[in-house]
């Protein structure tokens, strides 16, 4: 397949996607709405907190929009092939002469475009809702950070959506997986107030980098230009890791018959 | 790799064997192998309709996955336009349709184009032959007009005609086809067996699976009779035919025959089989024989006091000799196949 069929497969792939989950009243209830709750819940507990500074406010804001970006992109990614599973065109993705990887990628970009609302969402609700200032102490590479974020999250959802090819439950395992990504990569809490022992873990996780970029942004000290690295760099450790795990999973598939299962 | 030359055949299956693991019980639980497929060799030349026909869970399907890659053979080996499915699944892919009967298979919340349009993209049609070729197929299939319109609401037979499409869209060499006519109605299935036709009339290989012995008689060129997993009967529908054609079939209705009766027919020295169809209020007995219609005076007495409507003396059909080739080597076959070992 040359370069440009491939851009052309995985542009089409994406763009299908968008449409199908645009057609799920479910999807669309969770996306447009959760990052917003999350976003209120921020406000509250962070002025109720006695916080009053912008640019920290912001920071928090953001966390929490990510956590729903987080939600969307579970949906997006993993759900997308449960749903796939269900309706049986999984076994015709899978079997396509297409190569599946490139069908993933297309499938998790699919997803974060959702993610791109999320952050704005939570952005246009601080400010007309809260009166929050959009303020960071380096606002030229605040886009860019929030870019890196999105990626680390939806690299990681293409990751983990991997596994639920081979396992017709994996998406119960999805949805286990919402609330230990929040917790564990800062977008709840900063990851400096987690036990010792957490932090190797979070440093393998590109969300981490991705909420350090948007801390580093916003209140850094420095420009977050390792966290942003980071972000895509784990994104291609991590494509090429979905690219060999692919592989397994495929002929694991081929060889116990799950595909089909719903 | 691709074997070359004239008589290379389009599908070529050889000593095919395919189990499953699965289990019994919930909170014992023993692994059992389940053996859904168990040494089925056949070859279809280019440009042939070949029907594998068989009763539900025979492995007809299970034997269309293996050919089309999405099931690794346990042993045994096949190719398709002389590549390997196991090793050279890229290369068969490009050149194979698949076409599986049912509803599922189809992105329902959008239409029946950008189904298509999707599908067309991911067997890697040319964009600027795309446009062109999804029109074509909607002619084909009967979709004009309503392409537009989400899947979801579509009609059985509007889904089928769509699968079709979608499994011709790359113009593959090969098309498998898994009971492609299931929940059809008259009007549909026949324009189906035209569709299929027409196919192989443009040079395609088709392997169909049915288990509407009609349409493998009506379509196929040759016809491999399968159950339990193995291959029972392989040839034309007239080569199958001519193995009972020397028998004669006596239907007759009854109204509340019991199994004593029914025995006392399997019994008889002259009768070869005797099938029983459920109907409403009756039951019809399919009893062959090589006597012709001067056993069915003795039938009738064999049932006794049963009560009896009409009664028919008749040729063989298709029909008779799948039921016949099922009946003789299905139940042993099946009991064996359902738990080859129980670990």
């Amino acid at each position: 397949m040359t370069p440009g069929r491939t851009v052309r497969l995985i542009w089409f792939v994406t763009w299908f996607n968008v449409r199908i989950l645009l057609a799920s009243e479910f999807f669309i209830l969770t996306t447009f709405i959760a990052p917003l709750i999350f976003a209120t819940l921020a406000f509250f507990l962070f002025r109720s907190g006695g916080g009053t500074a912008g640019q920290t406010l912001l920071y928090v804001a953001l966390g929490a929009g990510m956590m729903g970006v987080w939600s969307t992109t579970l949906f997006g990614c993993g759900g997308a092939i449960a749903w796939q599973r269900w309706e049986g065109t999984l076994e015709l993705l899978v079997n396509a002469p297409s190569r599946y990887d490139y069908i993933l990628v297309g499938q998790t970009l699919g997803a974060v475009v959702f993610g791109f609302y999320g952050i704005l969402a939570t952005l246009a609700w601080g400010v007309l809702l809260f009166g929050m200032p959009i303020e960071a102490t380096y606002p030229l590479i605040l886009p860019l950070s929030l870019l890196a974020a999105i990626v680390s999250l939806g690299s990681l959802g293409m990751l983990i959506a991997t596994t639920f090819v081979l396992y017709r439950h994996a998406n119960a395992l999805g949805n286990l997986l919402e609330y230990p990504i929040w917790l564990i990569t800062g977008l709840l809490v900063p990851v400096a107030t987690l036990p010792w022992w957490v932090h190797p873990i979070s440093w393998l996780l590109a969300p981490t980098w991705g909420m350090e970029a948007i801390r580093g942004a916003t209140i850094g000290a420095a420009p977050p230009t390792l966290a942003i690295a980071m972000c895509f760099v784990l994104a291609v450790v991590y494509y090429i890791a979905a690219r060999v795990t692919l592989v397994f999973v495929l002929a694991k598939a081929r060889r116990d018959a799950t595909l089909s299962l719903q | 790799m691709a074997a070359s030359g004239a008589a290379t055949p389009a599908i070529e299956a050889i000593d095919l064997v395919r189990t499953y693991q699965t289990h019994t019980g919930v909170l014992r639980r023993r692994p059992m192998t389940v053996e859904a497929v168990r040494g089925i060799s056949f070859e279809v030349k280019p440009g042939e309709l070949f029907g594998l026909l068989g009763p539900n869970g025979a492995g007809k399907t299970t034997t269309i996955k293996m050919l089309i890659t999405l099931l690794l053979p346990t042993s045994g080996a096949a190719r398709v336009m002389g590549f390997d499915v196991v090793h050279d699944t890229t290369a068969v892919r490009q050149r194979i349709g698949y076409v599986f009967g049912g509803d599922r298979g189809l992105y329902d919340r959008v239409s029946g184009i950008d189904n298509l349009r999707y599908f067309a993209e991911l067997y890697g049609v040319e964009p600027s032959e795309q446009r062109r070729r999804i029109a074509a197929l909607l002619e084909l299939v009967g979709l004009t007009g309503r392409e537009n319109e989400k899947v979801e609401g579509y009609s059985r037979g509007m889904r089928q005609r769509l699968h079709i499409a979608r499994g011709l869209l790359h113009d593959p060499e090969v098309i498998f086809m898994d009971e492609p006519s299931i929940g059809l109605d008259p009007v549909g299935a026949r324009e189906l067996r035209q569709t299929v036709r027409s196919l192989v009339d443009a040079g395609k290989t088709v392997l169909l699976t049915t288990h509407y012995m009609f349409e493998a008689d009506a379509l196929c060129d040759r016809i491999a009779v399968i159950n339990a997993g193995r291959i029972v009967a392989l040839g034309s529908g007239a080569d199958l035919k001519d193995a009972i054609a020397e028998r004669t079939i006596v239907e007759i209705e009854t109204f509340g025959v019991t199994d004593e009766a029914v025995e006392r027919l399997r019994r008889d020295d002259d009768v070869s089989a005797v099938n029983m169809e459920e109907r409403d209020q009756s039951q019809i007995l399919l009893v062959q024989s090589e006597r012709g219609a001067h056993i069915t005076q003795r039938l009738l007495s064999l049932l006794g006091d049963t009560r009896v409507g009409k009664v028919v003396a008749r040729e063989p059909t298709l029909e008779d000799a799948y039921v016949h080739l099922i009946a003789t080597t299905g139940h042993d076959e099946a009991r064996a196949a359902r738990a080859a070992s129980v670990q």
